[in-house]
């Protein structure tokens, strides 16, 4: 019997292969993923190891609260004078890592997108981890060091001028050398390095450091000195061995990595659901048409067993080579997300692509399983075809009982669905977990509809087929009559496409919501003309960019807006500090219990609050609020005004004056500038004066966008976004138009002489193609429809819990259109191979064939 | 045996070909496995008459009719129809032939599922995108006997009025040669008798031409001419006097 199945297997190469597609690119997304996380993980791993050379022990600030940018808190210089009086302590020196901006000499950026800068101090020979490929190490302070990688990038050379910048204007250095650590790449990220001094001025850390190295004397071993210097330092710092230090700063890494492994995914799940339709189609089809063969093994005296064997070994089979297939797929993968990441300005680090055991035994399980799980129904159908069915010329189709036990499976699940959905619209959940139960309900309505599907199949495909038999006459009747000959085939080849459509429309819709509710954001709480923001919108910049702008001609207010996570009264916020004096301008603040002139008249030691907070942790107007600041320390403040607040509100969930979060937050950079413009001043040539003015001061890293330029670049963020998941989704959508074709195949193999037929009576080659394409039309246009039916239902259901936090949904008709006409067109494409090859039967073989 | 039927008709025999075949071959394979399906075979069919061709396994009688039909290119030798080669034509041709001139009535009816009897009928019409001549529709209809099962669909049909759509879903485009292949070969006695008295009856009521490959000495006798191979070669040709007649010659043959 086993024999038999490699045999079946090889006779059907072509489809088996096709079938396989079905899981290769889900596993190739799985694999893909795991590659270039793991990859991307040792290249962190080495990036923190090598930059240990030399040191035994590393002393770190605490970080009490975790900031959105992950940085830690710089900590006083005078900690190094006790940790050198340390016995065992050979050599202890104080270093500068922090978050900069790296400029050529025209104030460009010389990093692209998301990818982080780093300003460092240089390190005594023995901490040294770098090696300089060309030039030296800075020694002067006007003198800097880039790793190779940025300033190949940016084309910068030893002799080249680059300007650094952070807390203050932008200075300009001269770059003596590049720097290499060992053989790691850092990605995207760039670091240049400029002596100690030096980087604690710019990095606004003068008498401050981020860290500690030590090495130990010989015969000290890390352990045993981290355990003496903790004794002499603080508790609000973290004293470690160099390696625990790499370790937690790598551990770090794969936790904020873990997201974009889970968000991958979750992609190649949605690929492979869909697969599992395509898989389950195959096989049903072949054991339909494989009956008389079945009846015959029966009565040489198979038993049913032996039958099912069969089959799940085939489905094993080819879900093994799909899942080898997808291994080697999803290694060219990693690649190309890598580049894709690049493309978008989030290059990660990357040596040699790192496949993992479990990257392998992961892809091949989950392959196999996909493919024995959905071809299981079908293998259990197979084992009911009685020995008869050999000798009987009309194929036996399945009982009733399995319709019975399908339409419960379905109503139950609808019902689960719906109610799941309905409970969080009545009880009213907001946020993340009303949307997390709604898409759950969603999931399982999703699955009923593709068990309803084929009751559907009929009237959809004489509405859709309508038109084409206008155009097409009987091509179009045939194609039409086709679709519905066997609804199940069609509602379970079109559900495999709804799903990738209900998802497309749905992301399609949230997108255009979240674009319109930003828009919405702007249009309500920005009534100044201008907005300040650092390189893209990403990096905070200098406060002094904003009082230059405030003195232009023709600027009549402006506020910094800083950000800082605090805890308040030990509950994780995100607070804002503004410029009390102007503020009310620039930022229109929607009061709960308060007004402007609350927010006008605030002192350092009062703060407004979001209504959200205050209710959480239980104060009201005239109560303290203890706010914990990052190293720990705890400050007072009273409540002087309530104000309304949503998810996307510019103003946190709390607003302090500017001198307070200076003072107690040791936040010194703006995250965004608002500017109001006197009413009779021109907006372009004032908006080119500010441009001019923060060019002139030193201020390159700031740029100066009006309204409609904030909405463009909030836009293009969403959509840069949404192009990435669309490209996602589009693996499903393949996978799912790969059903269609072998569906199509598998159909016209069925129909080889009723096709040879209607060539013998006079239908040319054209008018089979036509024929051929148009079924694949209809069922391509079924699935869109359906799915973007279901897609923009569980859009409006889910924006209901979300409206609260101010997110408004938009309906993009026009695009949702384009992208039906772009499914129909898909479905010409799938067409193409199956109507060559319906074209190409030849009449007589057609007309004999039994 | 109806004996009117078994008597050749020669009331529409004309001098003028319909059919010609010259000098035909067709070899299949190469080498040792070489096999001479056809082995020089000219014949010529008029128009208006009804000719059986008959033969044991592997004698080419097939193979003759699917070269005749176009449905097969031969090795050598050529086919004309209604004075036009057809040999070397392209698939483009060949389908403007087959919508044309030739009409085909298969062993498997096969008729689509999806159309009712009448859809199947005008199907080549509809292909051709042909205007139906209606008063001939309803006559062809007629013949067939199944006005009153007009919208029924194939499956609710037996297998005999099932392969009476296929007849006159052949003579619906009053094709030039219709072609029969095996046309009884799954239907019982009574079922085939009522095709090939359809067959006979296009032949002598409106000058049908009918080439019809069987292997059932009954079918054969309704035919005004019968024609045998053996070997590829054609060994037989002349009007068959009766049933039993046909079965002496097929004995001669074997």
């Amino acid at each position: 019997m086993l024999s038999l199945t490699f045999k079946n297997l090889w006779a059907r190469k072509w489809r088996s292969l096709m079938t396989a597609v079905a899981v290769i690119f889900g596993i190739a997304l799985v694999a893909g993923t795991y590659i270039l996380t793991d990859t991307t993980n040792q290249a962190f791993d080495q990036i923190f190891n090598e930059s240990i050379a030399g040191t035994d022990v590393v002393v770190t600030a605490k970080s009490e609260v975790d900031q959105q940018d992950g940085s830690t808190p710089s900590f006083s210089a005078g900690v190094l004078k006790e940790v050198r009086q340390v016995e065992g302590v050979d050599l202890a020196s104080g270093g500068i890592f922090s978050q900069g901006a790296i400029l050529d000499k025209d104030g460009e950026s010389t990093g692209g997108g998301f990818s982080p800068q780093f300003i460092s101090s240089t390190q005594p020979e023995i901490f040294e981890a770098v090696t300089y490929p060309e030039g030296r190490k800075p020694t002067g302070p006007r003198e800097a060091t880039l790793d190779k990688a940025a300033a190949d990038r940016a084309e910068l050379e030893v002799g080249d001028t680059i300007l650094l910048a952070k807390v203050g204007k932008a200075v300009p250095f001269k770059l003596v050398g590049l720097t290499e650590l060992g053989g790691s790449s850092f990605g995207g990220t760039s670091v240049a390095q400029v002596i100690l001094p030096v980087a604690q001025k710019i990095t606004g850390n003068v008498n401050r450091f981020d860290q500690i190295a030590i090495a130990a004397d010989s015969g000290v071993s890390p352990e045993e000195l981290r355990d003496r210097v903790q004794e002499v330092v603080p508790d609000t710092l973290r004293v470690e061995t160099a390696q625990e230090n790499a370790d937690r700063n790598a551990s770090e890494i794969r936790d904020s990595l873990q997201f974009l492994t889970i968000a991958l995914l979750a992609f190649a799940a949605i690929a492979l659901f869909v697969g599992s339709f395509v898989i389950f189609n195959v096989f049903s089809i072949t054991v339909a048409q494989r009956t008389r063969e079945f009846g015959m093994l029966r009565t040489l005296g198979a038993s049913r067993r032996q039958i099912l064997v069969t089959v799940l070994i085939e489905g094993l089979i080819i879900g093994l080579v799909g899942s080898i297939i997808g291994l080697f797929v999803g290694y060219g993968l990693a690649a190309g997300l890598s580049a894709v990441l690049k493309a978008v300005g989030a290059e990660l680090p990357a040596n040699a692509l790192q496949v993992l055991p479990r990257t392998i035994i992961v892809s091949l399980l989950i392959g196999v399983g996909v493919t024995v799980v959905s071809s299981l129904i079908p293998a259990v159908r197979s084992t009911r075809v009685p020995p008869i069915a050999a000798l009987s010329e009309t194929l036996v189709t399945g009982g009733k009982s399995r319709v019975v036990v399908r339409t419960v499976i379905a109503v139950l699940l609808a019902a689960i669905g719906l109610i799941l959905i309905a409970m969080t619209l009545i009880s009213g959940t907001d946020g993340g977990t009303g949307a997390a139960q709604i898409g759950g309900g969603a999931v399982c309505v999703l699955i009923a509809i593709s068990i309803f599907a084929p009751k559907l199949v009929a009237p959809a495909a004489s509405i859709i087929g309508a038109p084409l038999e206008k155009i097409g006459g009987l091509t179009g009747r045939l194609a039409r009559e086709n679709a519905q000959r066997n609804p199940s085939r069609t509602a379970v080849t079109a559900a495999a496409l709804m799903i990738g459509l209900a998802l497309i429309a749905f992301v399609t819709i949230f997108a255009s919501g979240l674009s319109s509710s930003v828009n919405k954001v702007i249009d309500d709480q920005l009534p100044g003309e201008i907005t300040l923001q650092g390189q893209g919108g990403v990096v905070p910049f200098p406060a002094g960019a904003v009082d230059a702008a405030r003195n232009v001609e023709g600027v009549e207010a402006a506020s910094g807006v800083r950000y800082v996570s605090v805890k308040a009264d030990g509950k994780n916020a995100s607070i804002s500090s503004v410029d009390p004096a102007d503020i009310v301008q620039v930022y229109t603040v929607e009061w709960k219990e308060g007004s402007n002139a609350d927010l006008t008249g605030l002192t350092d030691r009062e703060m407004v609050i979001g209504d959200g907070l205050a209710d959480s942790i239980g104060v009201g107007i005239g109560d303290p609020v203890t706010l914990t600041s990052q190293d720990g320390r705890e400050f007072r403040f009273t409540v002087k005004a309530i104000m309304k607040t949503d998810s996307i509100s510019l103003a946190g969930e709390g607003i302090i004056t500017q001198t307070s979060m200076a003072r107690d937050f040791d936040q010194r950079l703006d995250a965004v500038g608002l500017v109001k413009l006197d009413p009779d001043a021109d907006l372009d040539s004032t908006q080119t004066a500010i441009e001019d003015t923060l060019k002139k001061q030193d201020y390159p890293t700031v740029d100066v966008l009006n309204q409609g330029e904030l909405k463009d670049q909030q836009k293009q963020t969403i959509n840069g976004l949404l192009a990435m998941i669309y490209v996602l989704l589009a693996l499903a959508v393949v996978v799912s138009l790969v059903g269609i074709v072998v569906t199509l195949i598998l159909s016209i193999y069925e129909r080889t002489r009723e096709l040879g037929m209607l060539r013998a009576i006079g239908m040319s080659r054209r008018q089979v193609k036509r024929m051929v394409r148009y079924e694949a039309v209809i069922t391509a246009v079924i699935g869109a429809i359906t799915g973007l039916i279901v897609g923009v239902v569980f859009a409006f259901l889910i924006g209901i819990p979300l409206s609260g936090d101010g997110f408004e949904l938009s309906y993009p008709i026009g695009t949702l259109i384009v992208i039906l006409i772009l499914t129909a067109l898909a479905g010409v494409l799938a067409a193409i191979y199956p109507a060559r090859k319906a074209a190409k039967l030849d009449v007589l073989e057609a007309v004999s064939y039994e | 045996m109806e004996s009117t039927l078994a008597a050749p008709s020669q009331s529409h025999s004309s001098e003028s070909p319909i059919v010609k075949a010259t000098g035909l071959e067709r070899v299949y394979g190469e080498g040792q496995a070489e096999v001479r399906a056809l082995d020089g075979v000219d014949v010529t069919f008029e128009k208006g008459r009804f000719t059986s061709i008959m033969g044991p396994s592997g004698s080419g009688k097939s193979t003759l009719m699917h070269i005749l039909a176009g449905l097969d290119k031969p090795t050598a030798g050529s086919v004309e129809i209604d004075g036009e080669e057809i040999t070397g034509l392209d698939d483009g041709d060949l389908t403007e032939l087959r919508r044309d001139k030739l009409g085909f009535v298969f062993q498997f009816f096969n008729l689509l599922p999806v159309l009712t009897a009448e859809e199947n009928i005008l199907l080549p019409l509809s292909i051709a995108k042909k205007k139906p001549d209606q008063e001939w529709v309803d006559q062809v209809i007629d013949r067939v006997g199944l006005g009153d099962r007009r919208d029924h669909r194939p499956s609710e049909l037996s297998g005999g009025q099932q392969q009476r759509v296929a007849v006159a879903r052949a003579l619906v485009t009053k094709p030039a040669v219709l072609f029969a292949d095996e046309p009884t070969g799954n239907l019982d006695s009574k079922a085939s008798e009522d095709v090939l008295t359809l067959l006979r009856g296009a032949v002598d009521d409106v000058g049908q031409t009918v080439i019809m490959v069987t292997h059932e000495p009954d079918a054969a006798a309704h035919g005004d001419r019968l024609i045998a191979l053996r070997d590829g070669k054609l060994v037989h040709d002349a009007p068959p006097v009766s049933a039993d007649n046909v079965i002496e010659l097929l004995k001669t043959l074997a």
